[in-house]
């Protein structure tokens, strides 16, 4: 049998806004349901026709536990049509995408829903186990005098919050935090402050530039006022402004700052996939094909570097040669480690401590991330993945190209890499 | 006692305990039967006497999806209680309905305006004997209510200890009558103000308005609300509790006090248009304290007064006629269902379209040229949906729902799955043709095209497009939210289909439809503005505004025709105007004030000038000229304009009868109803000849 091919027929996404900004009392359901709702009104498909949805989502809101099935029903999918979550931490997005496809290949439907949402914003604060204790010991009192005497334990330490932004952005096993991992990489690959300034201003005016290419892919979103660009572009980015930022992981002789690391930042994306056969069957006019994808493994504490051996076994599975691409997405989640990650496919002794036998070559700056990346765009993490998705085919149709290959590094330690043609 | 009378008690408690009928207690039944003339079995009642002494009353008239109070079930209710009364195994009543969406409807309207008034004075009588038998049984009773309980429906619960409720969404308890030009005269004017207490009490009689379940027990009417299939348990637990005496109510102490500030309240509210509310207010705070007798005996002789006055026959007239469009589908035709609808244009009545869609469970796509006219109309929804939440008419739940079925857009997307879509643009016929023309090429050929014009001809549209016969106009009144009348604009080419399936989908949406045809001004603008127009004559010949609108609030309408003006806009009133004149040549009150004015800028509350002045949106107040005499005079001149134009509406045949005109103006414009609309009003008055 022939393994069947996904196309992209089409996708939405919401704008994406800097963490406390125009989307933050929108919660990650909230931002899903938009974009989906907006793909499905874009599309005037028959939701009835939607096998599944699948959804990413880092931090999925308590009160949303499978976050994909609350965003389907809110925004009128069918109740008997199935959804699901996916967790590959940053590259959740796209896992949703590459699960879709996998599904396909089981015989386990034609058309999905698949995307990823993410509100920064609404990332949850906990207590501390001593402090969940007390409380608990409180609710268990059976009488005033019992609960006063339980709350007389509690210290002022216990009310500080763990903040789950914080939990989730730092790696248990290496317990580094993804900032501190992008300094280990700054490090060991020799990647200046200079470098990494410059690589993010490129990020800002490139995004800049392609306003009108970006503006396209979004699905306005109303809520007190009207949201509908990104709103973490600066357009007036420049090294001066970016070099008086301090360093946030290492205080003293870090390199890494807010200004070359994404954004922490609200926003969904949706996509409408099908199976070639199906989009055929029912008449839509697909973006862009899915033609392989890898996930792979590495070091947690050098989780930047996973793209480059993602890129080499999803290059290698299209029988594409890197020079064959038009567009590179390579997710920015540190401009330390997209700098890192080039100078590993390029360069002999750095692409073997990247696992590479040899390197893969060198790919042409203008190549890559020509709509800007999350250093100005942001970095919803569990959006991201399908951004990319939705950014490539966008460039291959505005650029009239055929190749598009994207990356992300993911916390944890993996890489995530796809080929995408364009239809 | 002898032998034998020993051995009956010994069987008759064997039998008790074996749960057989007893035969110490079948003597009474007997004689009751041939007494009353009941020997058959009840036919609207089942009576199951179980193994805890506990009767089930279940309501279930044969062949009819609602149980109602007529002298009938009445009397067999009454005998039911009798038995009950006599039978010494039952030591508890429960209340119950076999329907699946009524408890009980109340009494029997139908019957009762064909009956004579002798024979509705009898019924009163009965109605309040056997409910206040209900409430003298000694025993625990307890009604459980799912589904609609109106009117004689809760009056009967009320001789009950308990109320309990189910969570259901036909569950809807109230006292409608005083909306009938009537009162609850079955106990309810009496009984509701010792429960609730006399401000709640007040407040249900007076507005008429049906409360959900939990909104009931806020209101202490109902003791539990939960599953309907709980119901039943719930009453089993309560039939072993001791009867719960009546709560003292601090606040009935004060109930002429409170009376008097509702009476002023409402002669303010109706100017005593409306007796039956004033004579409610009456009786329930004279009936707080004391004999339920002294309370009943004031029950019936205000309904007796009320049900003989015209007003109430015109109200339950009107109550019918709603009922018919509210439900019969189109004659002809087959209804489709409809999920969802796009809307195009979110102005004003765009947004309140969707918004009212949207919150009836349609799925709608809003769509409009840019994203700041969709953020606009966005946000008017939030304003609607955010207040009718405060205002707890919905739940927060509801709330979201309704905001989760709006999607928009501000490119054009494909439509062909849509079944109807709803342009609701601005009034110019240019654009309109332009919308339908793009419209045409993006939805399927079976799509519904319907217009929101208020004037301009659905007919020439229609030729704008292939297959016309799917070109229908839907005529919503604004604030769409709160006007209950659509008005349905057929052409002689629209099909059945597209016609019943209209009609379906207003009805479902909550609003009543009138199906009119395609003519100049429709029914309700075209009946409205010769009445405008001559208002506007009358001022420009020296009467001051304020009396004019003072006059016709006199007549009943809701707000005087100056004021409406205002509300329109002159600019907007004014065009229509000129359509009408022109498609009617001299047939209107001509004036030009209207003109003077829209072009000095005065027009209307908008601009803060018209004939009336505002600021922030608030009238400046005016001198109060008031002259009786001329009031009189003004009101027969402008009335008769309205009747006059009704009928010129009817013999055309833009309307379907004389009955749909009258609700159109009564739903539309807030015509008095106890006036029964237009031509009725006519037909009573004798102003105009047949």
């Amino acid at each position: 049998m022939k393994t069947p091919s996904l196309v992209i027929i089409a996708a939405a996404r919401t704008p994406f806004s800097r963490a406390g900004t125009d989307l933050a009392h929108l919660d990650a359901v909230e931002l899903g349901r938009h974009a989906v709702s907006a793909l499905l009104s874009r599309t005037g498909i028959d939701p009835m026709l939607v096998d599944e949805t699948i959804f990413g989502c880092v931090g999925q809101p308590p009160e949303a536990m499978n976050i994909a099935r609350v965003i389907a029903l809110r925004a009128g999918l069918p109740e008997s049509k199935p959804a699901m979550t996916v967790h590959r931490n940053c590259a959740s997005g796209l896992e949703a995408l590459t699960l879709a496809h996998a599904k396909m290949c089981a015989g386990q439907g034609e058309v999905f829903v698949v995307g990823g949402t993410e509100s920064m914003s609404n990332m949850p604060f906990y207590f501390s186990r001593p402090a969940v204790e007390k409380f608990t010991a409180m609710n268990r009192a059976r009488d005033f005098t019992g609960r006063a005497k339980a709350a007389l334990h509690f210290r002022p330490a216990d009310f500080a919050p763990v903040i789950g932004l914080k939990l989730g952005l730092t790696d248990p096993v290496s317990s580094l935090n993804m900032g501190q991992t992008a300094e280990v990489l700054s490090r060991e690959f020799g990647i200046t402050r200079d470098m990494q300034d410059a690589f993010a201003m490129r990020s800002h005016l490139c995004a800049t530039q392609a306003n009108h290419l970006l503006d396209q892919e979004i699905a306005p979103v109303f809520s007190h006022h009207l949201v509908a660009t990104d709103n973490g572009i600066r357009a007036d980015s420049s090294l001066e402004k970016l070099g008086k930022l301090k360093p946030l992981f290492d205080t003293v002789t870090g390199t890494v700052t807010a200004g070359n690391s994404s954004q922490i930042t609200d926003g969904a994306v949706a996509l409408l996939v099908a199976t070639e056969e199906a989009a055929a069957a029912h008449n839509w006019k697909p973006l862009g094909r899915l033609v392989s994808y890898a996930a792979t493994g590495c070091d947690p504490a050098r989780m930047g570097l996973g793209p480059v051996r993602a890129l080499d076994a999803a290059l290698h599975r299209s029988g594409w040669k890197l020079d064959d691409a038009d567009v590179f997405e390579i997710n920015e989640a540190f401009a330390a480690q997209v700098l890192a990650v080039m100078k590993c496919l390029a360069d002999p002794a750095s692409a073997r401590r990247a696992g590479l036998e040899a390197p893969l070559g060198e790919i042409d700056p203008a190549k890559i991330n020509a709509c800007g990346g999350a250093i100005a765009l942001g970095h919803p993490v569990g959006a991201t993945g399908a951004r990319l998705v939705q950014t490539a085919l966008n460039q291959l149709h505005a650029t009239d190209s055929k190749c598009a290959v994207i990356s992300l590094c993911v916390g944890g330690g993996q890489g995530m890499a796809a080929c995408l043609e364009a239809l | 006692m002898n032998f034998k009378q020993q051995l009956l008690i010994q069987l008759n408690a064997m039998k008790t305990f074996l749960n057989c009928p007893s035969i110490i207690h079948d003597p009474p039944h007997v004689l009751e039967d041939i007494i009353h003339g009941h020997p058959m079995p009840p036919k609207h009642f089942g009576l199951d006497i179980d193994h805890d002494g506990i009767a089930w009353i279940t309501f279930d008239s044969p062949k009819s999806s609602a149980n109602v109070w007529n002298e009938e079930t009445l009397r067999e209710f009454n005998h039911l209680l009798e038995t009950i009364e006599h039978d010494t195994r039952v030591r508890a009543l429960v209340l119950r309905s076999a329907k699946d969406r009524i408890f009980i409807a109340g009494a029997d309207i139908k019957a009762i305006r064909s009956m004579q008034h002798v024979r509705v004075n009898d019924l009163i009588w009965l109605g309040q004997a056997v409910f206040d038998r209900l409430a003298r049984l000694r025993m625990p009773k307890i009604a459980a209510i799912h589904g609609a309980c109106m009117g004689g429906g809760l009056e009967v619960t009320l001789a009950c200890d308990w109320r309990i409720a189910s969570d259901h969404e036909s569950t809807k308890i109230g006292l409608p009558e005083t909306q009938l030009g009537i009162l609850p005269a079955w106990g309810g004017s009496t009984r509701l103000s010792r429960i609730i207490g006399v401000r709640k009490a007040l407040d249900l009689i007076t507005t008429g308005k049906l409360l959900n379940a939990s909104a009931a027990k806020r209101a202490g009417l109902v003791s539990h609300v939960v599953p309907a299939e709980r119901l039943e348990m719930i009453a089993r637990r309560l039939a072993h509790e001791k009867r719960p005496g009546l709560r003292f109510r601090f606040e009935n102490l004060f109930s002429p006090v409170i009376g008097y500030l509702a009476k002023r309240k409402v002669l303010e509210k109706t100017r005593g248009l409306y007796p039956s509310v004033t004579k409610a207010v009456e009786v329930v705070t004279h009936s707080v304290h004391g004999e339920i007798e002294s309370g009943l005996l004031r029950e019936r002789n205000a309904v007796a007064e009320l049900i003989q006055s015209r007003d109430s026959a015109r109200l339950i007239d009107l109550f019918f006629k709603r009922e018919e469009a509210n439900k019969h589908p189109a004659p002809v035709g087959t209804a489709l269902p409809i999920l969802d609808a796009t809307v195009i244009g979110a102005g004003v009545m765009g947004a309140g379209i969707a918004h009212t869609l949207a919150s009836r469970g349609i799925r709608v796509l809003m769509t409009d040229v840019t994203n700041d006219s969709l953020a606009r109309g966005l946000e008017r929804i939030h304003g609607l949906v955010s207040d009718a939440t405060r205002r707890r008419l919905v739940t927060k739940v509801q709330a979201r729902d309704t905001l989760d079925r709006i999607s928009t857009t501000h490119v054009p997307v494909p439509l062909n799955r849509h079944h109807l879509v709803i342009e609701a643009a601005t009034e110019s016929m240019e654009l309109k043709k332009k919308i339908f023309a793009d419209l045409a090429a993006r939805v399927s050929a079976d799509t519904i095209l319907a217009t929101n014009t208020s004037a301009l001809s659905v007919s020439d549209l229609a030729k704008t497009v292939p297959n016309p016969e799917r070109v229908i106009g839907l005529h919503f009144f604004n604030p769409v939210h709160r006007m209950p009348l659509v008005e349905i604009i057929t052409l002689p080419e629209t099909s059945p289909d597209v016609l019943a399936t209209v009609v379906s989908f207003v009805q479902k949406i909550g609003k009543t439809p009138v199906v009119v045809k395609d003519s100049p001004g429709f029914l309700v603008n075209r009946i409205l503005v010769p009445y405008l127009m001559e208002a506007v004559r009358l001022h420009e010949s020296g009467i001051p505004v304020k009396d004019i609108d003072e006059a016709m609030l006199e007549f009943g309408m809701p707000m005087g025709p100056m004021r409406l003006l205002d509300e329109i806009g002159l600019d907007v009133a004014a065009h229509v105007a000129k359509t009408l004149a022109s498609a009617f040549p001299d047939r209107f009150p001509h004036t030009d004030a209207l003109d003077k004015m829209v072009s000095a800028g005065h027009l209307g509350k908008k601009t803060g000038q018209g004939f009336y002045r505002y600021e922030n949106g608030k009238e400046l107040t005016t001198t109060n000229h008031s002259d009786l005499p001329r009031h009189e005079s003004i009101q027969t001149n402008l009335a008769l304009l309205i009747s006059q134009e009704a009928m010129r509406c009817l013999k055309e045949g833009i309307a379907r009868n004389a009955d749909d005109i009258d609700l159109a103006m009564v739903l539309g414009t807030g015509y008095p109803p106890f006036r029964g609309g237009p031509i009725t009003f006519a037909r009573d008055t004798g102003i105009i000849d047949y």
